[in-house]
């Protein structure tokens, strides 16, 4: 038993936490619910089974899961402790999501010609929002769910996955074509050809961000266009590029501020929520108050009041780690975060191959960005978006593409990793 | 009875979630502790290539040192077994074969020559001894055996 609690393997310390917070849980409402235990045991060896998984079968870097699989845990705690019946769900959710997560790194590793299908991604996000402008009802001001037989879907998270990808296809030769052609060309043509592809390129990057504009999705089309900044930081020749695309995002936001009845009030309330405390700041305010209860070590499990806070089990479940967790749970979250993007980023620099450096690049800066905007606008860093907190938010949709990112970047690193040790074994 | 066990628990989560975070990252220092070991072990024995200029001088990604386990490509393709990616080197710029103990340089007539100490590489197999210093486009090598 004692062996439990040595630090030695961290999977002991997750186990622990899992046990402890199902524990807990079970004790929590008076007629002591049986089911509770029963999922507990479920989560935990579903963590225990994959993670012994990916160490026995090489699967690449290792760490991450660990770290997924805590800040999952913490999830599931968190919504159970608010609902038990999303608590459910949200298991369920996981159980497709690890399901996902195996598919997408196998059918990563079988598949080749990822780098290839540029056209086939625009097309499937053009095809995505459209399905969503058609069918999709409007939640909370933005238009960007569907219903499908009693589940609700968010097409933008795939759409984030799509849109990693189309970078990735254009920066993955350094002469960044799009069309190929014929070697005649090569002579007198090339300014007009590379001019043409970089507008065909930004076309499709800003027509996408443009469609979430277009459904109100300010959080997600920030991030779209914070990760095409980035990789554009990293991979662009051309400076002048950068600014130009610094210059528009600076002018539209400018635009939006000052025009757009939405984001001027989101950034009002950024600026001062006690104006109107009790109408549109009431989301912020409350999360402000429910980080200041929590003090250092927090009130403790189900002994705070986060269903206080609107849109608690989404987007503002970082308050409620923080309230009943205290600050040092919610800086834990924020370091188990930092270790995931730090191992995205290893792995990025390790891998060779110019596509698979662009595709691992995207997905760590898509969760380090989503993270830093969520949490920065719950604690009111920056004004209040929209999206979900990566594996803790409850989400079908969230959760999931999330475990599908992460299976790429899994996929991604044992590539690197088996590259690595062949060099260290003295070949090539 | 609950409220009791929630303050005594959130206590030990706290802890626990910070024993985690700890353990991870001792496990990954001690990973990268053990394959910086390895990789220096491996040079011990076999002959490596040395960077002569300074590595910050150029504005290409360059290593200190090459170990040459068996025969390798030099170049600026990223096939080759050694690939640097000088403007002044050829794509397939030069070759080091590994024969019985023994090691021969070859240039793969290239645009720019490949020179060993000072006296350019014909096209055909020329010896290499400790001590060596192999010129590659912009690039000072030494040539240094176990």
């Amino acid at each position: 038993m004692l062996s439990l609690l040595s630090i030695k393997r961290p999977i002991n310390m997750l186990i622990l936490t899992n046990i402890l917070s199902f524990g807990l849980l079970f004790f929590f409402k008076k007629p002591y619910d049986n089911m509770v235990l029963l999922e507990g045991f479920m989560v935990t060896a579903l963590f225990c089974v994959t993670y012994f998984i990916i160490i026995k079968k090489n699967m690449g870097d290792e760490y991450l899961f660990l770290v997924v699989s805590m800040l999952t845990s913490l999830g599931v705690l968190m919504i159970h402790r608010l609902d038990g019946a999303l608590g459910l769900k949200q298991i369920m959710w996981l159980v497709i999501g690890i399901s996902l997560f195996f598919l997408s790194y196998f059918i990563y590793l079988k598949i080749k010609i990822w780098d290839r299908l540029m056209i086939y991604y625009f097309l499937a996000s053009i095809f995505l929002f459209l399905f969503t402008f058609i069918f999709g009802s409007n939640i909370n001001g933005s238009r960007n769910w569907i219903y499908i037989g009693g589940f609700s879907l968010q097409p933008s998270e795939v759409i984030k996955i799509l849109f990693v990808m189309i970078i990735a296809c254009y920066y993955k030769n350094s002469e960044q074509l799009i069309y190929k052609t014929k070697q005649r060309e090569l002579y007198w043509n090339i300014d007009k050809r590379l001019v043409r592809n970089k507008i065909v390129f930004f076309a499709m990057v800003y027509s996408n961000i443009g469609f979430l504009l277009l459904q109100k999705e300010w959080g997600t089309a920030l991030l779209m266009f914070l990760i095409c900044f980035m990789v554009l930081y990293v991979f662009e020749d051309d400076k002048k590029l950068i600014l130009l695309n610094a210059a528009a995002a600076a002018f539209g936001a400018l635009f939006g501020c000052m025009f757009v009845h939405h984001i001027k009030i989101r950034v009002d309330m950024w600026l001062d929520p006690w104006i109107d405390a009790s109408g549109k700041g009431y989301q912020i305010t409350q999360s402000l108050f429910a980080i200041g209860a929590g003090g250092f070590f927090g009130s403790g499990i189900g002994m705070g009041k986060p269903y206080l806070i609107p849109e608690v089990k989404t987007d503002f479940i970082f308050s409620a780690i923080c309230e009943e967790l205290g600050m040092f749970g919610g800086i834990a979250v924020i370091l188990l975060y930092f270790i995931m993007v730090y191992r995205g980023f290893k792995i990025t620099l390790y891998i060779k191959d110019r596509f698979k450096k662009l595709v691992s690049l995207g997905i760590t800066i898509m969760f380090g960005v989503q993270t830093f905007i969520i949490i920065g606008g719950v604690i009111k860093l920056i004004p209040l978006t929209g999206i979900t907190l990566p594996f803790i938010s409850y989400g079908g949709s969230s959760l999931t593409t999330g475990f599908i990112a992460l299976g790429l970047l899994q996929a991604l690193s044992k590539e690197c990793y088996s590259g690595e040790e062949a060099i260290l074994n003295g070949e090539e | 009875m609950f409220d009791i066990l929630s303050s005594l628990l959130k206590y030990i989560f706290i802890t626990i979630m910070y024993l985690f975070i700890f353990g991870v990252i001792r496990l990954i220092y001690l990973d990268i502790k053990s394959a910086s070991a390895q990789k220096f072990q491996i040079i011990k024995n076999t002959p490596y290539l040395k960077l002569i200029n300074i590595r910050e001088s150029f504005d290409f990604k360059i290593e200190e040192i090459y170990p040459i386990v068996k025969d390798v490509d030099i170049g600026r393709a990223v096939k080759n077994g050694i690939s640097i990616r000088d403007p002044y080197m050829s794509s397939k710029h030069a070759k080091i074969i590994s024969e019985g103990g023994k090691y021969y340089i070859k240039d793969y007539g290239s645009t720019n020559g490949t020179f060993v100490n000072g006296k350019p590489v014909k096209n055909a197999s020329q010896a290499l001894n400790d001590g060596d210093k192999i010129r590659i486009g912009q690039v000072d090598l030494l040539f240094v055996m176990a």
